[in-house]
């Protein structure tokens, strides 16, 4: 999985943001969302990501792949991810 | 861990998802958006040009290629994802294709916005090569007769061939579009073409009181009647071509978005071809300048240039005298 091909990603004070630069929609991310997108930034999937931030955080799995799965679920929704492009 | 709330849009929009023109900028490091006017050349001379380009209108100050190349480079450096060429016509800047290969390299979405005289299959091959995100043409006529009218020295068919040309080499196509008192009514005709063109995104809203369409408004403006209709057949066009083709108009005037504005600025800097940044188009005010300052400095001082009393002053004083606008060439430093 990776962020779309016409999304940019960048790293704020806040979290982030997400800018689909096709409908030049502009999204606004908490730093969670944001830790979640910088790990999907390197084409991992959803339970390698899930693992890596569970170690980052030092939280439960399953909180963390419930966390994970909403926000992927909206992502894909609004068609800022997609699977990687092999 | 933090309790995710996904993604949303930035406080202080009053639109469910933001772009970059509503996008409250105060909270973001750099800028999301910077659109670059390269050179104030142009091999037309169009009556609603909101630049005053023109042959022969290249600014004596415009940037070297030392200063073009250190303005990539800052704009690669602060992660400002979106930066588009404009002009007077950007393909006529000597380092042109330089200047859209080095930033698509660094990782910045370009795009660029043409009158399409320039654009050879050769061209537009090196234009996909770059990978630029789209290429935005001006297209104010469906036929050779209007666009003849708004688009002094221009040729329609040579249009329609680099539109050809942008299609074949596989750049996504995006269409603008400028009504007036004698095109409104060709609206169905011009969204019809875009999509025969290949155009991906199609984009028009009020010509504006500005630029060159001060002293050619007598002949440009639609009346209120001309734009209800207008819109109306948007409407209709945007139903028609969904998930063929995007459509994307607003309906709010010169003076109404200004106002926004005021409370709103947005997440991006226009940089003039000589370095300097404006606060925004359709205003005089500049609140930087490239060759003496950096990037970072100017987004730093962006937010409070943006309050000084003269710019709200101005706006206000255009309630009451539109042709204020004359004045958007006489830059004021804020």
């Amino acid at each position: 999985m990776q962020l779309g091909k016409y999304v940019k990603f960048r790293e704020e004070k806040f979290g982030g943001v997400l800018f689909e630069t096709q409908s030049e929609k502009v999204y606004t991310l908490n730093p969670t969302a944001a830790a979640i997108i910088r790990e999907l930034g390197s084409g991992c999937d959803a339970t390698e990501l899930t693992q890596r931030l569970a170690d980052r955080f030092q939280a439960p799995m399953d909180t963390i792949e419930r966390d994970v799965a909403a926000l992927i679920a909206d992502l894909r929704q609004k068609g800022l991810v997609e699977d990687a492009r092999s | 861990m933090t309790q995710i709330t996904g993604v949303t849009p930035l406080p202080g929009s009053s639109i469910p998802v933001s772009t970059p023109a509503t996008t409250t900028s105060g909270m973001l490091r750099a800028p999301l958006y910077v659109a670059w006017q390269v050179t104030n050349e142009c091999n037309l001379a169009c009556m609603h040009c909101i630049e005053e380009s023109g042959p022969g209108k290249a600014f004596k100050d415009e940037l070297s290629k030392e200063q073009v190349f250190d303005v990539l480079r800052q704009i690669a450096e602060n992660d400002v994802p979106y930066l588009s060429f404009s002009g007077g016509e950007p393909m006529l800047h000597p380092y042109f294709f330089e200047m859209v290969e080095y930033a698509c390299s660094h990782g910045t979405q370009v795009k660029v916005e043409t009158n399409a005289h320039y654009l050879s299959p050769e061209a537009c091959a090196r234009l996909k090569a770059a990978g630029v995100k789209a290429v935005q043409v001006s297209l104010d006529g469906a036929n050779p007769e209007s666009f003849g009218r708004m688009r002094v020295r221009g040729n329609f068919h040579q249009v329609i061939e680099g539109l050809h040309n942008l299609h074949e080499a596989g750049v996504p196509i995006e269409i603008n579009h400028s009504p007036t008192g004698f095109n409104a009514h060709e609206i169905a005709n011009m969204v019809d073409l875009s999509a025969e063109v290949g155009a991906d995104s199609f984009y028009t809203g009020r010509t504006m009181y500005t630029g060159n369409a001060v002293k050619t408004w007598a002949k440009l403006n639609a009346t209120d009647e001309q734009y209800e209709q207008f819109f109306a057949t948007l409407r209709e066009k945007t139903e028609q071509y969904r998930g063929r083709m995007r459509i994307h108009f607003h309906e709010m005037g010169l003076l109404e978005e200004l106002q926004y504005r005021l409370h709103h600025p947005a997440a991006l800097l226009i940089v003039l071809p000589n370095g300097l940044v404006k606060l925004i188009n359709a205003l005089p005010f500049v609140c930087g300048d490239l060759r003496r300052q950096s990037l970072t400095e100017i987004w730093a001082h962006f937010q409070q240039a943006w309050q000084d009393p003269r710019v709200a002053a101005f706006v206000h004083a255009l309630e009451q005298d539109p042709g204020k606008t004359a004045m958007l060439h006489q830059w004021i430093s804020v």
